[in-house]
């Protein structure tokens, strides 16, 4: 029975979010924005633009940068290191985490690595970001595959560990011989609501790490917020984090559309 | 009075019957390092070709096990089973294979489940394609062909995992408690559907079940099994013509026949 309803998938987290099929969420959610935005203007009254400087100020730096032509090259140079960084790492990430957790064998010969390489944070690569691919877009797709690769491979290993045996059975007399045909036919859309929770969380924490894998002097959105923290334009940072933030949110929602068509067996 | 079979008919004279199979000296032991376990001993019977054998006994009597191992999803610790005289050395499609918890394809349509051991198979796809609608048809879903698993109830799910079995024409139908996760109406209508299958399709019918008036309902014979270790009490003929009423004389007799040996109340 449990394997007919894919315990393992939380179905609740398609709807929430956004709530863009309820109007009264999205009402409210609108509601708590606004709030926010006015509470922080009445916050910024009292303090000097240095430490917050109001919305308007922050709205009007955000319009000069993007007109500038400064917001829209510095978006521009983080996708080119965030898109490969981002495939890289998820690709890689859900191959091996599929690969390990399926084959006994490739997990026992890569346990140890596996712990060794794991708690080391993505920023302490950046030497060897530096060394192996240089100052360029190279280096930060490197820092954002690697935190990509982590996630999406323990999501990926705990997704394929989960597929409950009864199915391999039930493959298994149905016809299904080798490894190859029961990933494909079985284990892979057993795992699948569980590899896309991965995949997601991962396409936001690649963002992020766009900020970490900046911090070296590549341009983008990252070097950009990082600049105007050093200079004290806190307008100019809050403006770039809310393009970090817009980014995130298109990209979570297209995905979140893609993952709900492919899991309509499921909701 | 209920005919008794003390002992299997020997493996040998079914050594060319298509489907017979043929369970011979069949022992499992379980043995991780504790104290070992053995799930059953010397289990030894035939089933003829286009039979309809029950296997009952209480639960722990290794019931499971002896389908496990019949199935080829389970290695036997001593013994062999034997299809067609061929030994069993892992799953087979020369076998249907249905589960208690259906355990369909939660991703795959009413449909697609149906057709998923036939993609394996050399059929041309229009040939998998009227296979799969006189499946659904013999099971009565066609209308749900396009559903998802999720939103069918229990006994749908059930008759869908029966056809998911059958349509790759295996000689052997092999069910493990398969009605054992539905109320108990859907369970006497499906009962009534399997036999209706049975008889139309000529298959040979392995089922396993601790509901003693299913195994009565159903059965030519019944093997009947004792618990510590697993293994063979009786081997009970059901000389009851079908279709066969709860009500009548005879198949109660049987019902208490068979509670006797497990050592059942009444």
């Amino acid at each position: 029975m449990a394997t007919d309803t894919g315990r393992e998938f939380d179905g609740s987290g398609l709807q929430a979010g956004l709530g863009l099929d309820d109007p009264r969420r999205l009402l409210r959610g609108f509601a708590g924005l606004v709030g926010f935005v006015v509470l922080w203007y009445l916050v910024s009254l009292t303090q000097p633009p240095i430490v917050l400087p109001s919305p308007v100020a922050v709205a009007a730096e955000f319009r000069g940068q993007f007109l500038s032509g400064t917001m829209p090259e510095a978006l521009a140079s983080s996708i080119r290191h965030w898109v490969p960084g981002t495939i890289a790492g998820t690709g890689l990430g859900v191959g091996a985490g599929v690969a390990l957790a399926w084959s006994g064998l490739l997990d026992d010969v890569t346990a140890p690595l596996v712990r060794v390489l794991r708690p080391v944070p993505p920023l302490a690569l950046i030497g060897f970001a530096i060394a192996w691919f240089g100052l360029n877009h190279a280096g930060a797709a490197f820092i954002i595959a690697v935190g990509g690769f982590w996630i999406n491979f323990y999501a990926s290993y705990g997704a394929v560990e989960e597929v409950s045996d009864d199915l391999i059975d039930v493959g298994r007399t149905l016809g299904v011989r080798g490894d190859l045909d029961m990933v494909r036919s079985v284990v892979l859309p057993a795992s699948l609501p569980g590899i896309l929770t991965g995949i997601r969380t991962g396409l936001g924490r690649c963002w992020m790490l766009v900020i970490a894998a900046e911090i070296f002097s590549v341009p983008g959105i990252g070097r950009e917020i990082l600049r105007a923290s050093n200079n004290l334009r806190v307008d100019r940072a809050i403006a770039y984090i809310l393009v970090l933030s817009l980014m995130y949110l298109l990209v979570d929602v297209a995905f979140r559309a893609v993952q709900r068509r492919v899991l309509a067996w499921q909701a | 009075m209920a005919g008794v079979n003390r002992g299997p008919a020997s493996g040998d004279e079914l050594g060319d019957d298509p489907a017979g199979v043929v369970v011979d000296a069949v022992g499992k032991t379980y043995d991780d390092g504790g104290t070992p376990v053995r799930a059953l001993d010397d289990v030894s019977f035939a089933v003829e070709s286009g039979e309809f054998v029950c296997v009952v006994g209480p639960s722990g009597c290794g019931k499971t096990t002896l389908f496990r191992i019949i199935a080829g999803l389970t290695e036997a610790t001593d013994g062999e089973i034997r299809v067609a005289g061929s030994p069993v050395t892992g799953p087979t499609t020369d076998m249907g294979v249905v589960f208690q918890e259906y355990h369909l394809f939660p991703w795959l349509t009413v449909e697609e489940n149906v057709g998923f051991g036939l993609e394996r198979t050399d059929r041309s796809a229009a040939e998998r394609e009227r296979r799969v609608d006189e499946m659904l048809d013999l099971v009565g879903l066609t209308e749900f062909r396009d559903s998802y698993p999720k939103s069918l109830s229990g006994g749908m799910k059930q008759r869908v995992a029966i056809a998911r079995s059958l349509a790759v024409d295996p000689e052997l139908l092999l069910m493990d408690e398969p009605f054992g996760a539905v109320d108990a109406q859907t369970r006497e209508m499906l009962q009534r559907e399997l036999l209706d299958v049975w008889a139309s399709t000529g298959k040979t019918a392995l089922f396993v079940t601790h509901d003693v008036a299913e195994a009565v309902t159903l059965a030519d014979r019944i093997v009947v099994m004792a618990s510590e270790p697993g293994r063979i009490a009786e081997i009970v003929d059901v000389d009851v013509s079908r279709p066969r009423e709860r009500g009548d004389p005879a198949f109660g007799e049987h019902v208490a026949r068979v509670r006797d040996l497990i050592g059942a109340r009444p």
